[in-house]
């Protein structure tokens, strides 16, 4: 008989800490109702959330219920990469401050981020940043907060608000952390993320197999135990990311955080590592920064099995975005690795895509050309119909957080990105803003020792200074635009009394602007040479329009 | 074991369930010669839970996809 219950309480508890303890805690928030928030405190940008129409795809929001695509660059200067510590450059915002700007490093693959890069990304027509920053510079010592690197985050918060400009703060890791062992093929220069302190490799040999960073024994176990929450780390990670979400609790201009980057699977397979670790973890951040209580209360500090939520840490953000990741497994085979569970009650989660088909994608490990590559299958549309259905399951809107390529394989690679990202209307974020060396930076490498960078490349600036709806009423419209001419259509249906639609027309296309349909329709010029096209619907479909021309590039070839 | 398996990877649900099954009847049929009731039926009720589990899991992705 004791055996027999011995057995039975087994099963039992193995079942809840596994995938029917996780389906059912994951089932629960989705019929939880959505936690009270309250107005924000105004600010130069409005706040932004994800709207959730009834039966439909989700989508990043404005304060007047209209769809907003957000279109951005990603500057890596902020974080810290291997070998050693320290950042590359200074992180006390007085070195940046008045327009001031330090000189390129040329140790770091990075230039340094200044005022003027975000004046040159608004002049492209971005209207957001992906801002990454690494837990290593936020916690260098464990339970010891950096406020200067968050002042520093700070400031190019105001730099961003000043030019309308929102900004995704994310903390990024590469392979874990820079902190694991050198060793054979180990480029410590391309790690970054966690500080030593949470860099558990447990005496594994760190050395990379197949020329790929994460393929490494130590980058491995340290992720395993990250999510395995060995010795509190994870605890900890979460009470760094509350850290930061108090500081902007109150800033609209801050769209949201990325909660984990190219999240690693370590030593698990799928699904159970995106079901029954990484979703999880993720829910438990939602518990953590917003208060809401959707996982089963539990312990803290040591392995917290699926069905465990997490404590208020105090920061009550019911705001904010949150950016989360699927797992890298899944990035580099654009194919779902999990069964798109609910994560959290809370209703603005963003699932965020990597983009990178035919430049990550495991065909590109065998060795195969993206332009007579055998996978994927579904070519680069793939990804994308995944990743809405993934985003419609888990209750969450739907954004490009990475994509990127060599500039050499502009035509090809970038092009069908940013097409696909019109299809499915997706924002993006591109990586990255800028890189020395000949890397896939918007700008060419530097001339000089001395420069940030050289000069803007071409076929970057035609195919990413876009026209492109900011906001629009109509979470159905549809839009194209043709780089090579600027010519630009966008069809939608609005009632009266809508929200007008903005469309962006960056300083490059001065192709003539024309309104038909059901629409009222004004222009309005920027300093730089752009223009914003509003457009009110006055009950039915309407169209914009802009014709063919020759586009005003700057950049070179 | 295969029901326990089953559990974090229902990928084992289907032979944990074939295999609790056959043992059980094997069991009943043996008389009282064959021994280990209990970890046939765990096994069994593993495997079911699992695949339930992942039967709904399954179903939620086909619906609200």
């Amino acid at each position: 008989m004791i055996a027999r219950v011995i057995v039975a309480a087994l099963v039992f508890l193995i079942a809840l800490l596994t995938y029917p303890g996780a389906l059912a805690v994951s089932l629960a928030t989705r019929f939880t109702p959505a936690p009270a928030t309250s107005p924000g405190p105004q600010g130069p940008l409005p706040w932004l959330h994800v709207a959730h129409p009834r039966g439909d795809m989700p989508y990043i929001a404005d304060d007047q219920g209209r769809m907003v695509l957000l279109h951005g660059s990603i500057p890596a200067s902020l974080l810290e990469f291997g070998p050693g510590t320290g950042s590359a450059y200074s992180i006390d915002p007085v070195v940046y401050a008045d327009g001031r700007c330090p000189p390129n490093s040329p140790s770091s693959r990075y230039p340094p981020l200044c005022q003027a890069d975000l004046a040159a990304m608004a002049a492209l027509g971005f209207n957001s940043v992906r801002l990454p920053i690494s837990w290593s510079l936020l916690e260098p010592e464990r339970g010891r907060f950096n406020t200067t690197y968050l002042d520093r985050v700070a400031q190019l918060v105001d730099w961003a608000g000043a030019l309308h400009m929102y900004v995704i703060v994310d903390m990024h890791q590469n392979a874990y952390s820079h902190f694991v062992a050198a060793g054979t093929d180990v480029d410590l220069g391309t790690n970054s993320g966690a500080p030593g302190w949470a860099t558990i490799t447990d005496g594994l040999p760190s050395r990379v197999y197949q020329r790929q960073r994460e393929l490494n024994p130590a980058v491995l176990e340290a992720t395993t135990n990250f999510w395995y929450d060995r010795d509190g780390i994870q605890d900890e990670y979460i009470a760094a990311l509350a850290f930061v979400a108090k500081r902007f609790r109150d800033q609209p201009i801050v769209a949201g955080y990325g909660v984990y980057n190219e999240p690693l699977f370590g030593w698990n397979l799928p699904p159970g590592f995106e079901d029954l670790l990484l979703f999880p973890f993720y829910r438990r951040v939602i518990d953590a920064i917003t208060g809401v209580h959707d996982g089963l209360p539990c312990w803290s500090g040591f392995f917290m099995p699926a069905v465990c939520g997490y404590r208020d840490l105090g920061v009550d953000d019911r705001r904010h975005l949150l950016f989360l990741e699927p797992g890298l497994l899944r990035q580099v085979t654009d194919f779902p690795t999990h069964l798109g569970l609910p994560i959290s009650s809370y209703p603005n989660l963003v699932l965020t895509l990597h983009a990178y088909t035919h430049v990550f994608t495991i065909e590109q490990l065998l060795g195969q050309k993206p332009r007579t590559a055998t996978y994927p299958w579904g070519g680069f549309d793939q990804t994308y119909g995944f990743a809405k259905r993934e985003a419609q399951a888990m209750a969450a809107g739907l954004f490009v957080s990475e994509f990127g390529n060599s500039p050499a394989d502009d035509d090809l690679l970038l092009t069908a990105q940013v097409r696909e990202q019109e299809l499915h209307l997706t924002g993006f974020a591109q990586w990255p803003w800028k890189e020395n060396g000949a890397g896939w930076g918007m700008y060419k490498p530097p001339n000089s020792p001395q420069d940030s960078s050289g000069c803007l490349h071409v076929s970057r600036e035609r195919l990413l200074a876009r026209v492109y709806p900011r906001a629009t009423s109509d979470p159905h419209l549809t839009f194209r635009y043709d780089s090579g001419t600027g010519a630009f259509s966008l069809t939608a249906t609005g009632r009266a009394g809508d929200a007008p639609t903005i469309v962006y027309v960056p300083a490059e296309d001065r192709g003539p602007i024309a309104t038909s349909g059901s629409a009222t329709s004004s222009v309005e010029a920027g300093d730089d040479g752009s223009r914003t096209i509003s457009t009110s619907p006055t009950g039915g479909n309407f169209t914009v329009s802009i014709g063919p021309g020759t586009l005003d590039l700057k950049g070179c070839p | 074991m295969l029901g326990l398996l089953a559990l974090p990877f229902g990928v084992f649900a289907p032979f944990a369930i074939l295999s609790g099954a056959r043992s059980w009847r094997r069991i009943h049929e043996s008389g009282g010669e064959v021994q280990g009731l209990t970890s046939a039926v765990a096994g069994l009720v593993a495997g079911l839970l699992a695949l339930v589990a992942f039967l709904i899991g399954t179903i939620y992705w086909l619906v609200a996809s």
